[in-house]
């Protein structure tokens, strides 16, 4: 390895490599030949090097001067994950502006809600579709000027004077350097780590959208800190798959990759994830415990249709595993035929498992945003993959506490992560402290000081608890820890995520608060339950055809009781079993504003959109009637009726402290 | 008594007590069942690429065998036989295009097998004609040595002649799966076994294809009689092989190339062991009618064969 | 905008053209033009004779009465692999793919017509046609990326979903790089949206390739947003023919159409 860990730790601690831009330039000048990002283009993995990096990034930070763009002006970049548009970001930063990337699946909008509050000037699309999406509403954002598009296809007819494409702009830049030297270094030297790197809007639980402004230090220090902690280098692999208006991208594939020079892999569409992770192979991976979900669930059904054989051999190994597993992942000792039947396991299932997910150089992967069910954290950890938890926020620059090496339990969130400072308040909410701590919301400085007290900390909106070996354990939003009206704790997304965790169960809601008992909606799997319906026989229709089926029900119920078999055994929640729950006869939509972006519920639209459904739960009635709009994958909007069944489950009486 | 005991405790307690003559009856059964799956093979390819049962593949070997001593007894040295028994072949494929796919085109599938019928009788009397009836000896310089093999402290014994046919059979099936999965000729034949119709409408010509599946068929069918004939003398007999063909169709599946070659194995092995181990007890011959046996175990309980599509239609 | 995509030139005539089996009239004396670069429709109930219209100009059936001349030329009897060579691609109403081959090896064997390179070599695979084969892989994967069909280049196309399997169909007839390009009911059986996909792909078909393309559809919405110029069968004869505008408007057009289900 030419290109030596030393070398890259040099960088990492180099103070005057204050902006992100003025990192590119480094790794350029240290490793020009190393790749830095690729992406899958008709079917080959084409990559740039460091050098064709910052060559790319010039051409067009130098395109856009010469469209005029200003130091501080916004850039809004709306799209998948692509060279170019990381490289336009960087671009935008080298000049002194902010980049602002949009959630690339939002309807227009919630697009111009962001461009207007963002008061962005410049946007680049990715392709037709976008660029559709923000000619719809550029008449309403008074001050967007210019579009840049990625891709032409489909553009050729459109012939508005504001619309670039981007090898233009790029072409453009290049005579503008060439009549320019030196303006671009210049530029970049400008910068300072104090100023705003990005602006990233979060679509919080509640409201509008909160614009939260990085500046270079905080992405920096936070990228330089914890790829330390990790020990990342240069040779690690990274998939770029998740938003680019999300945190952590910023931080996994922009921030840590400039600043330890390991290469970046941008998949050749959203679909094909899979197959792009099989053939990149990631050392170092993150997703959200949906995926991983995902993944298992996905692994389960084949092997459903696998000959008896190969299900009998999965089952042995994966009981082994699950048995020693982990413990030899931790380094715990284990006997030695144990440890032989592991190796066996691992030439006949785990490698072969682990290589069709992709997941076989995996060295550290991380899961956050939200709890992940103990058995599937279990399942990887036992195959040997090192899936660790990390609690974050987009305020924080994502690290909040993360869980170090060889210290990893299911049910907590890690220790404090490097250089974070974390504090419980009196009524259980997480305060944190850290370099990477946002500098403000943008235009917003009510939300900032509700958020960030004057000496820097910063509320979570969480409540939880440190155990006694030091870990952070959060139980649920701190505004959300209830009380039922016999005045026991009721804690909804823990019941949540217990129901989740059930591959069946793809999201559920419980109410509580200030009830006489817990009652829950739930949004069965459709792939899960699906499956077991083909398997047995059993054709449907529709999402609501099958979730109003007996059958289905019946296996909800199950899993309803199992939770509050579990709830029974905890004396504080033991009050909070559910009694009544039922299907949903839609399933949640961020389209139609029941779930964030990110995939979570938005409780309050919930409570109003099905309230028949709610006071139905809280009656007697065995079934009711509701009619909810909703919102097609087109954007027309047409309502969707429902019959639903309401069950009432079993509950148990509070155990006795037996476990 | 005594026979249950013949057929259920002697032959397990002969194999543990001789592993190494185990290992050579599965070994030299291995080698025969090349040869088997050979044959077969040339019964898939035409099945796949034309829905047709080629009764004449078996006449196929004959007359390759028959046409290849035919012209090395003519004073023509075996490096220039071979080639001239390929293009023997290649224009064979062609006449029978013109002479009787062409005519037949989108007759039903039965007439078009009688048709092979009458094809392997115009083969036979075609090839004796020419090349004469008497048995024959052929030989192209294949060694025929025993060696012999160290299994730990014991050695056994194989046929050098066996390995090499063996060799040649495996160099081959793996060929025709690159020629079949990699090579653009090749994804043009599994497309038209696939779908005539839409084939024809991509502009693949069904005619040419044909050629080419019943060349490559007289190629397989061309080795086949190399080493058959090298075994056992060029005589009509070699024709009959097609009959141990199929049982391994059954096993394997009309429409599988791995199943032809699989089948060919299984069959090679299981006749040969059920011979040596089973053949005192019930008497002898085992190696006979082993074959069909085991294909009717088949059709009984899996009809579609080891690898065959599954026979079941998705609406 | 849609004017715009022909330049008055005509690519395909169909001249008077009659077609029976047996005692039924599938086709009576039928012509219609079809201009170059233009999206032309073939509309009509049930029977009306579409597919069978669809299946002359491709050369799958040859009408006793009547000629078709297409770039000029008058054909008379020519094989449907013929009609291939001379760039006439098309897909079907039950979609005839190669079920056991992967989504990359169909549309591959679209580009069949394009191997140049001499059959020996091909067989053999050596030099030059590894090279061509290389080529046609890569605008294979243009198509691919075109179409938005990534993530099943490896997928047999018999596990697909059915309107997954009729954009691989699409693609195996852009392989070929066809003049003309017909559509048998292309969007038949689809949801909305899988229709509103199919009808994006179709226009940028027209828009990026200039190609030609003469669709059969039953749904009117479709065809209204889509083609250029609609011809009109009733019964195997034809009942208008003009604008999408001009034939919503014909008495004829409603009548035939009362009745039947359409939107």
């Amino acid at each position: 390895m030419p290109d030596t860990p030393e070398e890259s730790r040099v960088a990492a601690t180099d103070a005057t490599l204050d902006t992100l831009p003025k990192l590119l330039l480094d790794r350029a000048a240290r490793s020009p030949d190393r790749d830095a990002i690729r992406e899958k283009d008709l079917g080959i993995w084409q990559a740039w090097t460091w050098r064709e990096y910052r060559d790319q990034v010039r051409a067009f930070a130098c395109g856009l001067a010469a469209l005029g763009f200003k130091r501080g002006d916004r850039l809004a970049i709306i799209g998948d994950n692509r060279p170019q548009l990381y490289g336009a970001m960087c671009a935008a930063q080298a000049l002194g502006g902010i980049p602002v990337p949009v959630y690339q699946d939002s309807v227009a909008e919630e697009m111009q809600y962001v461009l207007e509050h963002a008061e962005v000037r410049f946007a680049l699309a990715e392709d037709q579709e976008q660029v559709d999406k923000l000619l719809e509403i550029k008449d309403r954002c008074a001050l967007l000027e210019t579009l840049i598009y990625e891709d032409d296809r489909g553009l050729r007819h459109y012939d508005q004077p504001f619309l670039h494409g981007f090898a233009q702009v790029q072409a453009r830049g290049r005579e503008f350097d060439a009549s320019n030297p030196g303006h671009f270094e210049a530029e970049v030297a400008k910068g300072r780590g104090g100023d705003v790197a990005i602006i990233l809007y979060t679509s919080g639980t509640t409201g509008r959208p909160k614009g939260v402004m990085l500046t270079h230090d905080n992405v920096v220090i936070t990228a330089r800190n914890s790829a330390a902690a990790d020990g990342l280098r240069p040779d690690d692999e990274v998939l770029a798959y998740l938003p680019m208006a999300w945190v952590g991208d910023n931080i996994f594939s922009v921030g840590q990759a400039f600043v330890t020079g390991f290469c970046v892999s941008c998949p050749e569409s959203g679909a094909t994830v899979m197959h792009d992770m099989n053939e990149i192979g990631p050392t170092y991976f993150f997703a959200p415990p949906r995926i991983f979900e995902n993944l298992l669930t996905t692994v389960m059904i084949r092997m459903e249709d696998a000959s008896a054989l190969k299900r009998k051999l999965f089952r042995y190994f994966m009981a082994h595993a699950r048995r020693v597993g982990v413990d030899i992942l931790d380094g715990k000792p284990v006997s030695f035929t144990d440890r032989l039947l592991y190796r066996l396991g691992d030439v006949l299932i785990y490698g072969p498992l682990k290589n069709t997910l992709g997941l076989s150089r995996i060295r550290i992967a991380y899961t956050a945003g939200e709890a992940i069910g103990p058995e599937i954290f279990e399942f990887y950890r036992s195959l040997g993959i090192n899936i660790k938890q990390l609690y974050g926020q987009t305020e924080a620059a994502v690290f909040v506490t993360m869980q170090p090496n060889g210290e990893v339990k299911p049910d907590t969130v890690g220790k404090p992560a490097p250089g974070v400072e974390i504090k419980i308040a009196d009524n259980g909410e997480v305060l944190y402290r850290s370099p990477g701590v946002f500098e403000c919301y943008y235009k917003n400085p009510e939300a900032t000081a509700e958020t960030k007290t004057a000496d820097g900390w910063v509320h979570t909106g969480d409540a939880g608890f440190f155990d006694a070996d030091g870990h952070l354990k959060i139980i649920d939003r701190a505004k959300d820890v209830g009380k039922l009206n016999d005045g026991s704790m009721f804690a909804p997304k823990y019941i949540e995520n217990k129901l989740k965790f059930f591959p069946e169960i793809k999201e559920a809601v419980v109410f509580g608060q200030g009830r006489d008992y817990v009652s829950a909606f739930v949004n069965i799997d459709l792939e899960a339950v699906g499956s077991w319906a083909e398997r047995h026989g059993m054709p449907y229709s529709s999402y609501q055809d099958l979730a109003s089926r007996p059958q289905v029900l019946d296996i909800v119920q199950e899993c309803v009781e199992k939770v509050n078999a579990d709830l029974a055994g905890d004396e504080r929640l033991s009050g909070s079993q559910i009694r009544r729950f039922l299907i949903l006869h839609k399933e949640l939509d961020a389209d139609d504003g029941e779930l964030t972006r990110t995939r979570k519920v938005r409780r309050n639209t919930v409570h109003e959109r099905y309230k028949v459904l709610i006071d139905a739960l809280y009656s007697d009635a065995k079934r009711a009637r509701v009619e909810t709009e909703m919102t097609f994958e087109d954007g027309r909007k047409g309502t969707i009726k429902g019959d639903v069944e309401i069950r009432d489950a079993r509950t148990h009486a509070v155990l006795a402290k037996a476990s | 008594m005594d026979i249950l005991t013949a057929i259920f405790v002697t032959p397990f307690s002969e194999i543990v007590a001789g592993p190494v003559f185990f290992l050579e009856v599965v070994v030299s059964g291995l080698l025969t069942g090349i040869m088997y799956s050979l044959v077969a093979l040339g019964f898939v390819l035409i099945f796949k690429a034309s829905g047709i049962f080629n009764f004449a593949q078996g006449v196929l070997v004959l007359f390759a065998a028959l046409t290849l001593v035919g012209l090395m007894e003519r004073g023509v040295p075996v490096i220039a036989a071979i080639p001239l028994t390929m293009i023997v072949m290649i224009v064979l494929a062609m006449l029978v295009e013109k002479l009787m796919l062409r005519p037949l085109v989108n007759q039903d599938p039965l007439i078009l097998f009688m048709a092979t019928i009458g094809l392997s009788f115009v083969l036979e009397g075609l090839g004796e004609t020419l090349w004469g009836s008497n048995v024959k000896r052929l030989d192209i310089g294949i060694p025929e040595d025993v060696w012999q093999v160290d299994v730990g402290d014991k050695y056994m014994l194989l046929n050098s002649f066996d390995v090499y046919a063996a060799v040649t059979g495996a160099i081959l099936v793996v060929g025709l799966a690159v020629f079949f999965h990699k090579t653009p000729i090749g994804r043009a034949l599994r497309a038209v076994a696939d779908d005539h119709q839409a084939a024809m409408s991509v502009g693949i010509p069904l005619r040419t294809i044909w050629v080419i599946v019943w060349s490559v068929s007289g190629m397989v069918a061309l080795v086949a009689g190399i080493m058959w004939g090298g075994k056992s003398g060029v005589q009509f007999s070699l024709s009959l092989i097609a009959l141990k063909a199929l049982p391994v169709l059954i096993l394997g599946g009309l429409t599988s190339v791995p199943g032809a070659i699989i089948g060919g194995l299984i069959i090679g092995v299981g006749e040969k062991v059920a011979e040596v181990y089973w053949g005192p007890a019930i008497g002898g011959a085992i190696e006979n009618w082993f074959a069909y046996a085991l294909a009717l175990v088949f059709l009984l309980f899996r009809p579609q064969g080891l690898f065959g599509e599954r026979i079941i239609e998705r609406v | 905008m849609a004017k715009e995509r022909t330049n008055g030139e005509v690519l395909l005539d169909v001249d008077n053209i009659s077609l029976s089996f047996g005692g039924v009239q599938a086709i009576q004396d039928v012509s219609f033009d079809v201009l170059r670069g233009e999206v032309r429709a073939i509309i009509g109930p049930n029977g009306a004779g579409k597919s069978s219209m669809l299946n002359c100009i491709n050369g799958f059936y040859h009408p006793q009465k009547g000629t078709i001349t297409y770039k000029g030329v008058k054909r008379s009897q020519m094989r449907t692999h013929e009609a291939a060579a001379q760039g006439i691609a098309r897909t079907f109403q039950n979609i005839a793919l190669f079920k056991g081959m992967s989504t990359l090896d169909n549309i591959m064997t679209g580009r069949n017509l394009k191997m140049k390179v001499n059959f020996l070599l091909q067989a053999l695979y050596l030099g030059p046609a590894r090279r061509e084969e290389l080529e046609h892989r890569e605008f294979v994967e243009k198509i691919i990326d075109f179409l938005e069909i990534q993530a099943i280049r490896k997928t047999p196309v018999g596990r697909l979903p059915y309107g997954l399997q009729k954009r691989v169909e699409l693609g195996r007839a852009l392989a070929a790089e066809p003049e003309l390009l017909l559509l048998d009911e292309p969007m038949a059986g689809m949801n909305t949206e899988e229709k509103e996909d199919m009808s994006r792909f179709i226009l940028d078909v027209s828009d990026e390739f200039g190609t030609t393309i003469v669709l059969i559809e039953h749904d009117m919405g479709v065809v209204m947003d889509l083609s250029d110029r609609v011809v009109v069968l009733d019964y195997g004869k034809k009942i208008a023919d003009g604008t999408p505008d001009e034939v919503r408007t014909n008495p004829d057009v409603i009548d035939a159409y009362l009745g039947v289900a359409h939107d």
